[in-house]
């Protein structure tokens, strides 16, 4: 799971309409809307980061949305991505795995 | 369980988003428990571009659990581009270098050996031998660093200060050169004082952003997004976009544009040539502020002449270095004849001026009529020669408008052009004129592309003739008191003007330098012309090493590799475009072996004694008065004199004095670290803080020169987000020469205090008349500079103009953002833009693949005719961010023959289908 928060402005007097196109986005919920600042705030859920990156843009292509730009990112995917790199980087210094250090594009 | 869990995160990731960027929250936000009461919350620097937007970083346990827009920085407000939100995940890519890497066969270095894993000891060793062979065999100038614009400050100052003050060589230049040496050069001609006088908080208060080939909607994004609320929250806020291909920010733009490549130059003074035609010039502020002042035309294209080492194909170009047959426009636009050839007699001397007079000056801007402009600059070959002269015609009334504050913006469009220099001073010749510069929302603004081009590049001074705080080495003045500062003997530091990064390049193709440092940068990607400069690297007799926190091409054609940290795995800070400079603590520890440059820097430097680098040094072409000629003199004696012994290490007299570690104990008091660990401190041992002595020495040679910084440790206090300099008293400088907000100035309500070149001859446009000096003291200088055609232009062979540039998800070579995956399905390979109907006349369709191939190297690239560039016919656009498609072997290494930045802008190229 990886959740982020965005702000999206809208064109003043398209907030409610910006708000209906969000909400029928996929993985994107509107949190908070402020229509005196025609800002909008959502969460969007997404099962990768790829698919966060490409939501946001799909939120940027939305009629009558001026820019939306993430604020804030929850790392809950990074715990497992962190996981996949070797626990014991240090330990790659040892001889049997030192070939793995070197990444396989710097020799050709 | 689970949903609940996910949707109490769900409710307080609004919460934390909203209360970020000031939206009021809901009463059940309000009311939500905080998760995030076991993370440590700490404020850091982006990254990336050169806009400096503040990010909150929190660790648990050592890592890295989120991120967020730092809601108290002033540059973003709490938001982040797509860029900012990578800044904790580019430290754990899976190629992440984590140990030194050496050429090796037979467990021996080998130059045509594979990597291995080697000790930092044994690269060390490695290093030293082949370093000090050069030094040996060619003097100082046989040495060189590739320095950077992402260098953290201490890194910039600690590089420098080996380099010319420890090995006497000036060899050091940073990637900065091909971002935004011309900005430079244009501030010390103009102002006599390098950096911008107003800042971002302009967008709040102008009408206009006029943006001249910089794509701020994917470059500049934050800053994209203020631009875009002012012209929503602002009725009479207008958006021009100049620029050679319609991009992104035309969505927005009032009106967009389009020129062919280098006709900014005659655009801007049309622009001028209406100023004074419509009488809007500020008279007043003109006469007691400014000059007026124009240089040489037949300055070349910093290009190398036809004897060197050109590729027979490139030879008809590079013979344009030495003699140039003027076109039409060139011959209206300079006053003379077309057809005229016109020897390139000050390539060597492109940057010396003079003072002309008014009358003169509009003499020089009178054939920049509408007409002639529209005729010569129309890049659009769609588009109707009448509704292009409107658009001319409008943006100049936007200029002349004296109800109307003008902002004006420029990034690489600008700065990687063969006249870089001039069209950065054209833009302040119209501000100028107008008294449009130095007041809220009135300027001509220069954006950078690097986190700390100007924090550590520019005002640390990392350039070949740079000293700090704007000095510079060919100076006496500059180096005696850079000799005091830094405590050395007179004489130590070299007069002579080291090799720009291009020339490093040529030097190692010429076999002058044989010991090259890449650090934090990768300029074998980076370079135009990239063949030329890989077959040096892997072909000469000499040692490139290359630090990095991945590897890139730079990595791959070295011969040792040095794993770097990066960015929160060391305690930093960087100066963004508006003067503002900012710090972080280390947040988390370098994975493996992986060191910050700083601790590469200064291992290093003990390895070498006072009496192998003091002693007399051979310096080539070395000419400067009190030097006997080729010659930097042995400081040793001097040196004993005052106190060092030469078997004293560079590491003891110029990092780790008694003084540093006395005044800068490592581990530093509580208030200061909030517990963070400095890896650096540790691994060096010996119980001094090298950061902060460093910022503390570094910060005196600024202080009472218009670059005060404030003490290391108010960069770190909870409540400051940066401080744009000059800080005196404690206080930043919002708009520089304005007698409201500057306490530099000293006389009347404005002045241009800096003190560079303020002492100029007198002429007409053409030539000096009278070789008298006049001083010029608090004045800016309004250039005359002509309209220049650019060295190559299509032609039959070679029929389409190649423009390089960025793209958002990218930044730069890659190497930091490439190893994301997630960015690279984003973007997966870089794409070459063009126009649908240029595809379907070379037969091919969107998504082929293609070869675009020039005079000096060729790439395959697919074919991309929709999204988000729209080139005008006879264009196309490549990023370069993509190693695979190694754009820079296409690309044309002419440079501005004043700043000697290289134009990635423009050159010819062919395109067949593949």
């Amino acid at each position: 799971m990886n959740l982020s928060g965005i702000v999206v402005a809208a064109f003043p007097g398209k907030v409610d309409a910006c708000v209906e196109r969000l909400n029928a986005l996929p993985g994107v919920e509107v949190h908070n809307v402020d229509h005196d600042k025609n800002r909008i705030v959502v969460v969007q859920e997404a099962e990768t980061i790829a698919d966060e990156v490409e939501g946001l843009k799909a939120i940027k292509a939305l009629p009558d949305v001026t820019f939306a730009e993430m604020v804030y990112h929850y790392f809950a995917e990074d715990e497992q991505f962190v996981q996949e790199i070797p626990e014991d980087l240090d330990a790659m210094t040892g001889l049997p795995q030192q070939q793995a250090c070197v990444p396989e594009y710097l020799q050709d | 369980m689970k949903q609940t869990r996910r949707e109490f995160l769900k409710a307080n990731v609004a919460a934390a988003t909203a209360a970020t960027v000031g939206i009021p929250l809901t009463q059940a936000q309000a009311g939500a428990a905080d998760v995030e009461k076991d993370w440590q919350w700490d404020k850091g620097v982006c990254r990336f571009c050169g806009t400096g937007c503040g990010i909150m970083v929190a660790t648990k346990d050592g890592k890295i659990v989120a991120t967020k827009g730092d809601p108290d920085a002033p540059v973003n407000r709490g938001l982040n581009c797509i860029k900012g939100y990578f800044n904790a995940k580019i430290m754990y890519g899976k190629d992440r270098l984590t140990q030194p890497l050496l050429r090796m066969k037979d467990g021996k270095f080998d130059k045509k050996g594979k990597f291995q894993p080697v000790s930092w000891e044994r690269a060390f060793d490695e290093m030293e031998k082949h370093c000090k062979a050069a030094l040996k065999e060619l003097g100082p100038t046989g040495v060189a660093i590739f320095g950077s614009g992402q260098y953290t400050i201490h890194e910039g100052y600690a590089a420098a200060k080996f380099m010319k003050a420890g090995l006497r060589s000036n060899n050091i230049d940073p990637n900065a050169r091909h971002c935004m040496a011309s900005a430079v050069a244009a501030f010390i001609q103009t102002f006599g004082i390098d950096e911008p006088a107003g800042n971002y908080d302009d967008i709040e208060h102008t009408d206009t952003a006029v943006l001249w080939g910089a794509n701020m909607t994917e470059m500049h994004p934050i800053l994209w997004a203020r631009i875009a609320n002012r012209r929503l929250t602002h009725d009479k806020m207008r958006i021009i976009n100049l620029t050679t291909l319609k991009n992104m920010p035309s969505e927005l733009a009032d009106m967009t544009i389009v020129f062919k490549p280098s006709t900014d130059l005659a655009i801007q003074n049309y622009i001028a040539r209406e100023i004074i035609k419509r009488d809007v010039v500020d008279h007043d502020f003109v006469k007691k502020h400014c000059v007026f002042a124009t240089g040489p035309y037949d300055i070349g294209y910093g290009m190398r002449s036809t004897d060197t080492k050109g590729f027979p194909e490139e030879k008809d170009i590079l013979a344009k270095q030495k003699r140039v047959k003027l076109d039409k426009y060139e011959a209206i636009a300079q006053r003379r004849k077309e057809g005229e050839v016109v020897e390139q007699k000050n390539a060597k001397s492109a940057g010396k001026h003079w003072m002309i007079s008014f009358e003169d000056f509009k003499k020089g801007v009178e054939p920049y009529t509408l007409d002639f402009v529209a005729e010569l600059a129309k890049g659009d070959v769609d588009e109707s020669l009448d509704d292009f002269k409107k658009k001319l015609k409008a943006l100049a009334d936007y200029y002349c408008d004296q109800n109307r504050k003008i902002v004006s913006y420029w990034t690489m469009g600008f700065n990687q052009h063969q006249r870089g220099t001039w069209v950065n001073e054209q833009c302040y010749m119209n501000h100028l004129l107008l008294g449009k510069q130095c007041k809220p929302g009135n300027g001509a603004f220069s954006l950078t592309g690097q986190p700390s081009a100007c924090g550590t590049a520019r005002e640390v001074g990392t350039f070949a003739h740079r000293l700090p705080a704007d000095m510079v080495v060919f100076k006496k003045k500059h180096r005696d008191l850079a000799e005091k500062i830094w405590k050395l003997p007179a004489k130590t530091v070299n007069p002579k003007v080291g090799s720009h990064i291009v020339k490093i390049m040529r030097d190692l193709e010429d076999g002058k330098i044989k010991f090259a440092w890449v650090q934090v940068n990768n300029p074998f990607q980076a370079t135009p012309n990239a063949n030329h400069w890989i077959k040096a690297a892997r072909e000469m007799d000499n040692f490139i090493v290359c630090a990095d926190g991945y590897p890139g091409i730079s990595a791959k054609v070295a011969d040792l590799i040095l794993p770097a940290a990066m960015i929160f795995e060391k305690w930093g800070a960087y100066g963004n475009a508006e003067r503002r400079t900012q710090a972080w603590r280390q947040q988390v520890a370098p994975p493996g072996q992986a060191m910050g440059d700083t601790w590469h820097i200064l291992e290093f430097s003990k390895r070498f004694k006072l009496k192998d680098v003091w002693g007399e040094q051979k310096v080539p072409g070395l000419k400067a008065e009190g030097f006997e000629d080729g010659k930097l003199p042995s400081v040793l004696d001097e040196a004993k004199k005052m106190g060092y012994d030469p078997e004293q290490t560079l590491y003891e007299v110029l990092f780790a004095t008694p003084e540093n570690k006395k005044k800068y104990p490592w581990p530093a008091p509580k208030e200061l670290t909030k517990g963070h660990p400095n890896h650096i401190a540790e691994a060096l041992g010996d119980g001094w803080f090298p950061e902060h002595a460093l910022w503390e020495e570094y910060a005196t040679f600024g202080r009472g020169h218009a670059h005060d910084l404030d003490k290391f440790e108010r960069y770190y206090d909870d409540d400051v987000r940066g401080l744009r300099w000059p800080v005196v008293n404690g206080k930043e400088t919002l708009w520089r020469f304005n007698a409201k907000y500057d306490p530099y100035v000293k006389n009347g309500d404005f002045e241009f205090y800096g003190p560079a070149l303020k002492a100029l001859p007198s002429g007409d446009l053409d030539k000096i008349t009278k070789k008298e000096k006049t001083k010029l003291p608090g004045k800016a200088k309004i250039f005359f500079r002509p309209y220049a055609a650019p060295v190559e232009q299509p032609d039959n062979n070679y029929p389409f103009w190649l423009v390089t540039g960025r793209v958002l998800e990218h930044w730069h070579s890659g190497t930091m953002t490439r190893r994301v995956p997630e960015l690279n399905r984003a973007v997966p390979e870089a794409l070459v833009f063009m126009h649908p109907e240029d595809a379907k006349r070379i037969g091919v369709n969107r998504h082929d693949v293609v070869e675009v191939a020039s005079r000096r190297g060729k790439v395959k690239v697919r074919v991309e005719t929709q999204g988000r560039n729209h080139p005008s016919k006879g264009v196309i656009f490549v990023p370069w961010f993509d190693e695979s498609v190694f754009i820079n072997k296409v690309t044309l290494d002419a440079t501005c023959p004043i700043s000697k930045q290289s134009d990635f802008k423009k050159c010819a190229v062919r395109i067949t289908k593949v």
